[in-house]
């Protein structure tokens, strides 16, 4: 077979002519031969000449998903990756569509003039769309369209720093990252689409390494012609400091004169930070035992915090379950969840349109739901507010499974502010 | 005004070798591997060792293509992208690199920020080449070895720069010497052109050797140089200062 399991391949061509763009893949696979790229755009082609719209399908090796952004760009995510789901390429699609439209602006991608050119320039956007399809993900953004949240200790005093520090660098719009997991940020970053904030999160990721950074970027659904500069600086290994501005001030201005004055002064607090990533909130909140992670989002401001250590647990779950191996399985649970059962986010006709006849057939809500493997089980409950998924050992008795995820829940919410 | 410098005649080249130093280079690695420091950190030296950290702001130009960001990536000691990319926007990468001087054995800590801007992106975005050049105290002229048409143009950059940012440093460096087979610049015309424009020019391997991160070796000559030429011109501009205050 051409295509081996568990492998995941991306393909962009122009929608009018069927050109090849680029080909990004993960997995153990070699990139698809011209034929097959040609049968796979041929096929949705013949489609839509004949006023049928091919989305999906699926074939005993693995899924295939079609789209075309605005008449122009045509993106084919080829999975034969066991259990891929069609959330997660459908989202896949979605944000790598996005990753172009931040780096080369939507003009240059609906308006094609220079296919040799164009190519050339989505190269710059290769990094960006591979964060998006590493293995094992960093966080579950890219799934949820939340951003990845970590609590710090003491938000107060960073959310001033922060505050002023945005306000000196002539912006409303700043953001203070660990590992790509937002700390604090603005009240008006808060207000960017939910993609957007995802997306700028897993940019400020994928520049690490450099000290600062001066980046235009057009906001795919705020500003997609128009580009705004993203500074960001990097404060200490894996903590950026990013705020997005017009024309002024110079990056060398905000460097020397800015950085270390705001944020030298809570250098520890922000090494505080850093310790606290994977766990992604402070000591002080206890979770009952038995958990080995929790996927939390607020449904209210599209945050989500994931957590996937520091928890109390026996040493064989520790050796057992790899954090990988955690945040997958939520991954993976939440992707069940929320496409069988919990359906009440405001997703639109269309995504109503894509899911399947049965869930039509509940007359209720579903508002808590849980699986048992042979070595996990998980537990969802979702309120107005909140979604709440953990994931146990198999040693949690299953009568037991509804209070932890309440217990928890709780605990998450009433002792931060998330 | 003496342009002309003699390796080593300001620092210890092969300092980074001796037993003396272990110290100084043990703060800018960590496991074998460089260490890398965000804006608010600096290496850590025991007390007895402190020393004085000199800052420089160097901004890398040249032709798309000719390894800019590969460049200081290898500097950094950070990975070296496998596939040319244009860079977006503007890309700072703070060095820093402990010398000996030559003169009085003083040991100094060079922070130097390479900054690093894709052509296309300064044709593109006005504000760009401004920022770079503002308050530079160097500037590299990178040209590969592999492509003539980047070695001509240093001579259009040259002359353009000839205008009122006279005094700023300027060295070359050609990229990709490593592939010499592929050479399309010989080593008579890089003589020639050494001694026409005044220039230093440095040779730099930017492929990575093997699979581990870049040796202390393969770097030291050119950060060293670079050093030397930074020094040189502080040490101009404080006794042109001095004459004046005479005067």
């Amino acid at each position: 077979m051409m295509f081996q399991a568990g492998a995941v391949q991306l393909l962009c061509l122009t929608a009018s002519s069927g050109v090849p763009l680029f080909c990004r893949g993960r997995g153990a696979c070699r990139q698809l031969p011209f034929s097959v790229i040609g049968s796979l755009n041929g096929v949705h082609m013949f489609g839509s000449s004949q006023d049928a719209q091919l989305s999906s399908t699926v074939t005993e090796w693995g899924r295939v998903l079609w789209r075309v952004y605005h008449e122009s760009i045509t993106l084919i995510a080829v999975s034969s990756e066991e259990g891929a789901s069609e959330l997660y390429l459908e989202r896949l699609l979605e944000n790598v569509f996005s990753c172009m439209v931040l780096i080369l602006g939507l003009d240059d991608l609906a308006n094609i003039k220079n296919v040799e050119r164009l190519k050339r320039d989505l190269r710059s956007c290769y990094k960006l769309i591979d964060s998006f399809l590493e293995v094992p993900n960093e966080d579950v953004g890219d799934l949820t369209h939340c951003a990845d949240c970590l609590i710090p200790q003491e938000p107060t005093i960073l959310q001033e720093c922060l505050d002023g520090f945005s306000q000196a660098a002539e912006s409303e719009f700043g953001c203070l990252l660990v590992d790509g997991k937002i700390v604090v940020a603005t009240e008006k970053w808060w207000r960017l689409a939910p993609q957007e904030v995802v997306l700028l999160s897993f940019l400020v990721r994928s520049l690490g390494g450099s000290s600062s950074r001066d980046y235009p970027v057009f906001l795919p659904q705020g500003s997609p012609n128009v580009p705004h500069r993203l500074l960001c600086f990097q404060l200490l290994a894996g903590v950026d400091v990013c705020v997005l501005c017009g024309p002024t001030p110079s990056l060398q201005k905000v460097e020397r004169e800015l950085v270390c004055r705001f944020w030298s002064p809570l250098i520890d607090c922000l090494r505080i930070c850093v310790r606290l990533k994977g766990r992604c909130f402070p000591g002080t909140v206890s979770i009952p035992q038995g958990i080995l992670g929790l996927l939390l989002i607020n449904r209210d401001n599209s945050r989500a915090l994931c957590s996937i250590q520091g928890f109390q647990e026996s040493a064989q779950s520790s050796a057992s379950f790899s954090q990988e191996r955690r945040r997958e399985l939520l991954r993976q649970f939440y992707t069940l969840a929320t496409t069988r059962y919990f359906l009440a986010e405001p997703q639109g006709e269309k995504h109503r349109a894509l899911t399947e006849e049965f869930q039509f057939g509940f007359t209720h809500e579903p508002v808590q739901c849980y699986l048992v493997t042979d070595d996990c089980k998980c537990f969802g409950i979702q309120t107005p507010q909140y979604q709440c998924f953990v994931l146990t050992t198999d040693s949690v008795p299953t009568f037991a499974l509804r209070s932890l995820a309440t217990r928890t829940l709780t605990a998450l919410t009433t002792q931060t502010a998330f | 005004m003496s342009r002309r410098l003699v390796p080593g005649c300001l620092v210890l080249s092969d300092w980074y070798r001796s037993a003396e130093s272990k110290e100084f280079f043990s703060s800018i690695l960590y496991k074998n591997r460089r260490k890398h420091f965000g804006l608010l950190e600096g290496p850590a030296l025991p007390l007895k060792l402190s020393v004085d950290t000199v800052s420089y702001k160097i901004f890398v130009c040249g032709k798309s293509g000719v390894g800019k960001t590969a460049f200081v990536a290898k500097l950094a000691g950070l990975e070296v992208p496998s596939m040319h990319h244009e860079t977006t926007g503007i890309q700072t990468t703070v060095v820093f690199w402990p010398v000996k001087l030559r003169e009085n054995g003083r040991v100094l800590m060079f922070r130097l920020q390479f900054w690093d801007c894709g052509e296309n992106a300064i044709r593109r975005f006005d504000h760009l080449l401004p920022a770079c050049r503002d308050q530079a105290d160097a500037m590299l002229l990178l040209f590969s070895f592999t492509d003539r048409s980047s070695f001509d143009d240093l001579f259009n950059q040259l002359a353009r720069l000839s205008g009122p940012e006279n005094g700023m440093l300027k060295l070359v460096v050609g990229t990709k010497f490593d592939q010499f087979m592929h050479t399309d610049v010989t080593e008579k015309e890089l003589r020639e052109f050494q001694q026409a424009w005044a220039v230093p020019v440095f040779r730099f391997q930017s492929s990575v050797s093997g699979v581990s991160q870049p040796a202390l070796e393969d770097v030291a000559p050119l950060l060293n140089g670079l050093a030397e030429h930074l020094w040189n011109q502080d040490q101009l501009a404080v006794s042109l200062q001095t004459e004046v205050g005479v005067c």
